[in-house]
């Protein structure tokens, strides 16, 4: 036997209004019961109390149409049916009253009479099976004024029907993901996994995310990743604050954070926000959080959980309202222990810890890796750059040995890929280019070298070097080590410009490279103190 | 088992009405398949389903895929008891096309039975109860039913509400023969109107006036008490052997007088001919032939439906049925049991 029919249907105050000219117009709540290819054995009609005459008139009409169909009425206790929770509690409560039994009965929503609000409570209750049925959709017919019962559609949200909708929310996840990932394909089942972790996180809470992991395996690109999604999905307004605690030592490190009003000490010459209130809305992304001092802790803990705090100086809290993401390289637990990291802002930080693999243990992801950051590059460098299949082979297999420890992770692999683009011979990286790069790379790692940010925030300053772009990095640290091992400005502009010279008539090597160092405020001198100081 | 192909010719409901009721008179199970095939809603409808529902209902028959835009159906009467029974009928069916279902199984019965049917009685597409009871009943009197109905309340559509009652009697057939119609000695024209303007009604009869010269004492108004609104004229056309009804219903954005046009055309057309069954009455009289002992008749010509009809009853049942067409508006038909 077919189940039974049952539909659910809001009594409409203007399109089921009854009178005398109604057998004219199309009324849904009755018409639904007139088609020739669908049987209503009931229809449980709700109105609202006003349209009490409107439901004793349904009523009737459809025993003289459909006899088959018993009427039953409930009278839903609203008095705006505009409210949205008014309604939905009103229908939430007839739904959890109702003896559903649809192993014997199917049962349709219509979704066509009602205020704007009903129907879409109507919808959510459906979607989320507190009303186990299928959504029952009505249309008048083409002509006006006629008297056919127009048509119907029956829309089931459960169907496959639906894969499409649903293979785009699938779609738009898998962009999510791709997002985070920064479009490059990662063959790393384990880091997959922490990515579409992040997605799923990242997506519905605000709760504090905790990325852990050697330095340069990219919590700091994920960081702004997660950012970004959020902002493409308009979860966030404000920006992204970015700070390396490793940075804020000392006095400055409280106003830095939290603000100051003018006069708070010497040197407050004006308000400052802070970067607690200028993340307000967006996301805060504080890395090295394990190098943050015991007096920021306490603050940023309350921060975080009544989202409010003192700036230097005041004596009146200010509020800021900011998704915190923490980056650390270091075990927090044994810094707890320590006494060195408060144990109650661990616990609140430690919520959602994703702990990303440095470059050695994916080594199946070099390979795509490979292909973005050269596509990147060539983005960066202006042309286009292509790997000769045999200086591919030939790094690939360089990448993946046991004993390239890629120390400095993806921080390592990028810097390689960005000096090769930019050294590459007419844009293409050949195997004396990629020969080149792995003896630099294996002396760096073998000498306990420097990495290239390690030489610039060595020559610069930590502060001046966070500063600047990783598009300019590669290249300035190249530039440093160059100038390191050179006896003068010009032996270095010549070991620099070694290719373009032999091109050239005058030869102005030193007065570029001297105008390259006053880019970043350095002069030959200061280099030269620089150096020996390391050396010292 | 007899099996149909439901796909056949026009009116796939007919074909299933016809072949319950044979079914239900003969006690034979069928099975129907590609039930309305091609259509834009194949399958059985809500009507459809009335039907079977009712078949089931007066034989305790046994019944498969009677569900909604079910392809196959699968009858198996049993014993037809008559008696007592309601029909309450949505107006997608009418009460007429219920009425053909079960009227021959029942009239053919040991036993005497009540129907009450209740749902439109006046529909568009289906006989009005106004052709049942003056033409349709009167005939198979003649031929030896016992059988009355009457016309409790007007059922319009969409509003239906109309209910009939239906005495019968356990009759036998005897040959039926309307091959002359005699002179036409009297003709009525009826405009009832139901929760309308009377003079919508009287517009239609104005029409009428006009274009078949009728008096005015024979014509008339009526306004009848339904649950909504409705409309239909009819003209009564008076025999030496038979009264036929044209009917035409109001509609929504149709002028009264292109309705009481069109029913004085079929009028006119009906009297310039010879025949004196016209085209609907012929599809109606088919059955009662074939089930019983057989019958003559000259109509105005075959619809769709009648020509369905008869090779459907000569796949079913026992009988000879001969067309012969002797002019432009005349067909004779002979059925004659084998």
């Amino acid at each position: 036997m077919p189940a039974a029919t049952t539909v659910l249907s809001i009594v409409g105050s203007n399109l089921d209004r009854g009178g005398k000219d109604r057998w004219t117009r199309w009324r849904p709540s009755v018409d639904l019961t007139r088609h020739d290819d669908l049987v209503v054995d009931r229809c449980e009609l709700l109105y609202l109390p006003r349209d009490e005459a409107i439901v004793a008139e349904i009523e009737e009409d459809v025993a003289g149409i459909s006899p088959e169909t018993k009427v039953r009425t409930h009278l839903l206790d609203v008095r705006d049916a505009w409210d949205f929770v008014e309604v939905y509690g009103a229908l939430h409560d007839f739904a959890r009253a109702y003896p559903f039994s649809p192993e014997s009965e199917e049962y349709l929503v219509h979704v066509t009479t009602g205020t704007h609000v009903m129907q879409i409570c109507l919808f959510l209750l459906t979607e989320a099976r507190y009303l186990p049925g299928r959504l029952l959709q009505t249309s008048p017919p083409p002509r006006r004024n006629s008297n056919q019962p127009g048509s119907y559609t029956i829309i089931d949200l459960d169907l496959s029907r639906y894969d499409q909708l649903a293979s785009r929310f699938v779609q738009e996840k898998q962009e999510g993901l791709s997002f985070l990932k920064a479009g490059i394909a990662t063959r790393n089942p384990a880091f997959n996994e922490i990515i579409e972790r992040v997605e799923q996180v990242a997506t519905v809470s605000s709760a504090p995310l905790l990325l852990t992991g050697p330095t340069g395996a990219g919590k700091s690109q994920l960081a702004r990743r997660v950012y970004d999604l959020k902002r493409q999905r308009r979860q966030v307004e404000g920006p992204l604050v970015e700070v390396n605690c490793a940075t804020l030592r000392g006095d400055t490190a409280m106003s830095t954070l939290f603000g100051h009003i003018k006069g708070s000490f010497t040197g407050a010459t004006r308000d400052r926000p802070g970067l607690m209130r200028t993340a307000q809305g967006g996301v805060l992304f504080l890395d090295e959080i394990g190098e943050l001092g015991l007096d920021e802790q306490a603050m940023l803990l309350r921060a975080i959980e009544v989202k409010k705090f003192l700036p230097v100086g005041s004596d009146r809290e200010v509020s800021s309202d900011f998704q915190l993401i923490a980056g650390t390289n270091r075990d927090l637990e044994s810094a707890v222990a320590s006494g060195q990291f408060r144990e109650d802002l661990l616990a609140r930080i430690n919520l959602w810890t994703f702990r990303l693999p440095g470059l050695a243990s994916r080594r199946e992801d070099i390979e795509p890796n490979l292909e973005y950051e050269i596509e990147h590059s060539s983005q960066s460098v202006g042309h286009h750059v292509t790997m000769n299949k045999e200086a591919r082979r030939r790094f690939l297999h360089f990448a993946a040995a046991p004993d390239s420890s890629w120390r400095g992770n993806f921080r390592d692999f990028n810097a390689a890929i960005t000096r090769m683009a930019t050294l590459a011979p007419g844009g293409r990286i050949n195997v004396a280019t990629v020969d080149d790069e792995i003896t630099r790379l294996t002396t760096s790692w073998s000498d306990g070298g420097s990495s290239d940010d390690a030489i610039i925030e060595e020559t610069l300053g930590a502060e001046a070097a966070a500063a600047i772009d990783r598009f300019d990095r590669t290249q300035l640290a190249d530039v440093l080590r160059i100038c390191a091992s050179s006896g003068s400005l010009s032996d270095a502009g010549r070991k620099l410009f070694a290719v373009s010279r032999q091109r050239r008539k005058t030869a102005n090597d030193a007065d570029r490279l001297r105008k390259y160092l006053a880019k970043f405020g350095l002069e030959w001198s200061d280099f030269r103190a620089s150096t020996k100081a390391t050396h010292a | 088992m007899i099996s149909i192909d439901g796909s056949r010719g026009e009116g796939g409901g007919q074909v299933l009405r016809t072949a319950l009721a044979v079914s239900l008179a003969t006690g034979r199970p069928f099975r129907i398949e590609r039930i309305r095939a091609g259509r834009s809603k194949p399958g059985l409808l809500r009507q459809h389903l009335t039907a079977v529902q009712a078949a089931a209902t007066i034989s305790s028959g046994v019944v498969e895929g009677a569900a909604l835009r079910s392809t196959e159906l699968t009858f198996t009467p049993g014993e037809i008891c008559p008696g007592s029974y309601r029909f309450s009928i949505g107006t997608a069916g009418s009460t007429g096309l219920v009425l053909q279902t079960v009227l021959l199984p029942l009239l053919l019965a040991p036993g005497a039975s009540r129907l009450v049917l209740e749902g439109g009685t006046h529909n568009s597409n289906s006989p009005p109860f106004d052709f049942l009871a003056k033409t349709l009943l009167p005939l198979l009197r003649k031929m030896g039913a016992s059988v009355t109905a009457s016309l409790k309340r007007h059922g319009f559509y969409p509003a239906g509400g109309g209910r009939i009652c239906v005495a019968i009697e356990p009759s036998r057939l005897s040959p039926l023969d309307l091959s002359v119609r005699g002179a036409v000695h009297t003709m009525r024209a009826r405009a009832l109107v139901s929760n309308l303007a009377p003079r919508i009604g009287q517009r239609e009869l104005n029409r009428v006036a006009a274009k078949l010269d009728l008096a005015s004492d024979a014509m008339e108004v009526c306004t009848v008490d339904a649950h909504g609104p409705g409309n239909v004229l009819m003209i009564e056309v008076e025999s030496d052997s038979l009264t036929e009804v044209f009917s035409g219903f109001g509609e929504v954005q149709v002028r009264a007088e292109a309705v009481a046009g069109k029913v004085c055309s079929a009028v006119r057309t009906y009297l310039s001919a010879d025949a004196p069954v016209g085209p609907h009455l012929a599809d109606q009289l088919l059955l009662p032939m074939a089930l019983g002992a057989g019958g003559s008749l000259r109509t105005l010509g075959l619809t769709p439906h009648t020509e369905t009809n008869i090779d459907l009853i000569r796949e079913l049942l026992p009988v000879d049925i001969r067309v012969q067409r002797c002019g432009r508006h005349d067909v004779r038909i002979d059925v004659s049991p084998i």
